[in-house]
């Protein structure tokens, strides 16, 4: 397909920034392309409609393109750019959060599960995004820091970003772990209180990148760069400081996030999309992802993970953008985590 | 076969439910939410679902959890039936499968469920232009009535004049009447902020 007009799907999270950012502040256009953006409300659709080409590019969880390509059932897919580091965060219900304690380990949760299985109550439930994200692998983590079994202990479910803030209230949720702006909108709200961010978990985590077949990105290279030059400039915009307040008004719109400007803007400091690198898509965040699922029984134990890796995350598609912007090169990362 | 219809729009959601009973014998329920328990208690061979509900992220992870293991249509029939798998995702339509289910009883199902959402947004237009001919046709009614009476014309020729700076400007008639009743609001003061 040729169409003139790329359309690119987003999920409303602050994540999506630069590809918001490089439509509304004109990056696309001067790089004389015309991109439409589509707001979508689940990542399974977003996921499907890349796969059979009704999009032809997609803000997404990075784990789902690397589960995607590894089913090897539909269109593999390539992540020439990584959209963001860091911004989930476990954010627990008010109620719950009394109870465990304060600190950003999960010994306090630990011990109000083992009190409430001899006293036979029901196990608490926690909320992901899906359950290929980071989120999952995160909270997952968290929780076996402390010993708890995330598959045994807890029941973990999955729920729309959007909708996390409205559960934890009404209680159907006891704790939720998601990108901003969505947790410190819980927080916001009085309904929860932030636990532990993954930049105090893993520094500079791996969270969304811009996926493309990677058919599409072998037919048109030319095209594919021009985005992906876009994508830079507009990442950097956002990671200025100076730009953090209209950014926040630009993605309390409707039409794109709709959160509180307030509360976006304050959400907004924990996240990197772009600074030392960020964009860079490393094979080694994308072994850790892989990692994390096999650990998790997610991903075939016979996986070949370095290799899928290198398939999925493209640092030299990456790299041939930022040179061409003359923007210093990614300095690769040789190993990320410590399982 | 057991089919679980969840679609944020609960019309729409009906239509798909009354096209399936007439086509194949099964059981179906239809949901505007996905409620996990429900489904389990259901255990349907296929899900249908709306690519606009919020709620495909949480069936997927389901598949992790249950023993029936259904999977996204998409990657359920992609190879054996090339097209229709892209043509259910572009009509908005979704699927999860449970593994084993005859291929040629899922193509049924997403048949009824592309055609009827098909339809759902055909009479969606429908209605959306029967709503917009009315409006034009009182906007006309309303230019024709100014016409008589500020050109004392009756109304055969207020009806006439109106075609002819339709004409004229190459615009639709009730675009022209609308532009009329603005401007005869504006030359009386309407609207200009004082």
């Amino acid at each position: 397909m040729a169409a003139d007009r790329l359309r690119f799907g987003f999920i409303a999270l602050a994540d999506a920034a630069p590809l918001i950012v490089a439509v509304a502040r004109g990056f696309f256009d001067a790089e004389g392309l015309q991109v439409e953006l589509v707001r979508e409300v689940s990542w399974a659709t977003v996921r499907d409609k890349l796969g059979v080409g009704a999009l032809d590019g997609a803000h997404m969880l990075a784990p789902m393109a690397l589960a995607t390509t590894a089913s090897g059932e539909v269109s593999p897919l390539v992540a020439p750019l990584a959209l963001n580091l860091n911004g989930p965060a476990v954010t627990l219900s008010s109620r719950l959060a009394r109870s465990v304690g304060a600190g950003p380990g999960a010994e306090g949760l630990a011990r109000l599960l083992a009190r409430r299985r001899q006293e036979g109550s029901s196990p608490i439930t926690l909320a992901v995004v899906h359950p290929y994200s980071t989120h999952n692998y995160l909270l997952r983590d968290w929780l076996a820091r402390a010993g708890i079994d995330p598959d045994a202990d807890v029941r973990l479910t999955v729920v729309a970003p959007s909708r996390m803030t409205e559960l934890l209230t009404e209680g159907v949720v006891e704790g939720v772990c998601v990108t901003e702006p969505w947790g410190a909108a819980a927080v916001a709200a009085g309904a929860g209180v932030t636990a532990v961010r993954a930049s105090q978990l893993w520094p500079r985590t791996p969270d969304k990148v811009f996926a493309v077949q990677a058919a599409r990105a072998e037919a048109d290279p030319a095209r594919l760069q021009a985005v992906l030059r876009a994508l830079l400039r507009a990442a950097a915009w956002a990671e200025a400081a100076e730009n953090a307040g209209d950014l926040a008004v630009l993605l309390a719109d409707p039409a794109y996030v709709g959160a509180s400007g307030e509360v976006i803007q304050a959400s907004l400091t924990d996240l990197v999309f772009h600074r030392d690198g960020a964009n860079a898509p490393q094979p080694a965040h994308a072994e850790w992802l892989l990692r994390q699922m096999a650990r998790w029984g997610h991903l075939s134990p016979a996986a070949d993970i370095p290799t899928l890796a290198r398939r999925v995350y493209r640092p030299d598609l990456h790299a041939k953008a930022a040179a061409a912007l003359g923007l210093p090169p990614a300095e690769p990362l040789a190993h990320f985590g410590e399982d | 076969m057991r089919v679980l219809v969840v679609d944020p729009d609960p019309a729409r959601a009906a239509l798909v439910t009354e096209g399936l009973t007439g086509i194949v014998p099964l059981e179906v329920v239809q949901s505007t939410v996905f409620d996990p328990v429900q489904a389990m208690r259901f255990e349907p061979d296929v899900i249908v679902v709306a690519s606009d509900s919020p709620d495909r992220d949480t069936i997927e992870s389901l598949r992790e959890t249950t023993a029936a293991n259904p999977r996204p249509v998409v990657m359920f029939v992609d190879r054996s039936e090339p097209g229709l798998a892209e043509a259910a995702v572009r009509a908005g339509v979704s699927a999860y499968v449970v593994d084993g289910l005859a291929k040629a009883r899922v193509r049924s199902v997403l048949e009824v469920a592309m055609s009827r959402f098909q339809l759902m947004s055909q009479l969606r237009q429908d209605l959306e232009k029967a709503k917009a001919d009315l409006a034009s046709r009182k906007t006309v009614e309303r230019a024709k009535a100014l016409l008589m009476k500020e050109r004392g014309l009756d109304e055969e020729a207020a009806y006439r004049l109106l075609r002819k700076l339709s004409m004229d400007a190459g615009r639709p008639l009730g675009a022209v009447a609308a532009d009329l009743l603005t401007f005869a609001g504006v030359l009386k003061g309407d609207g200009d902020g004082r």
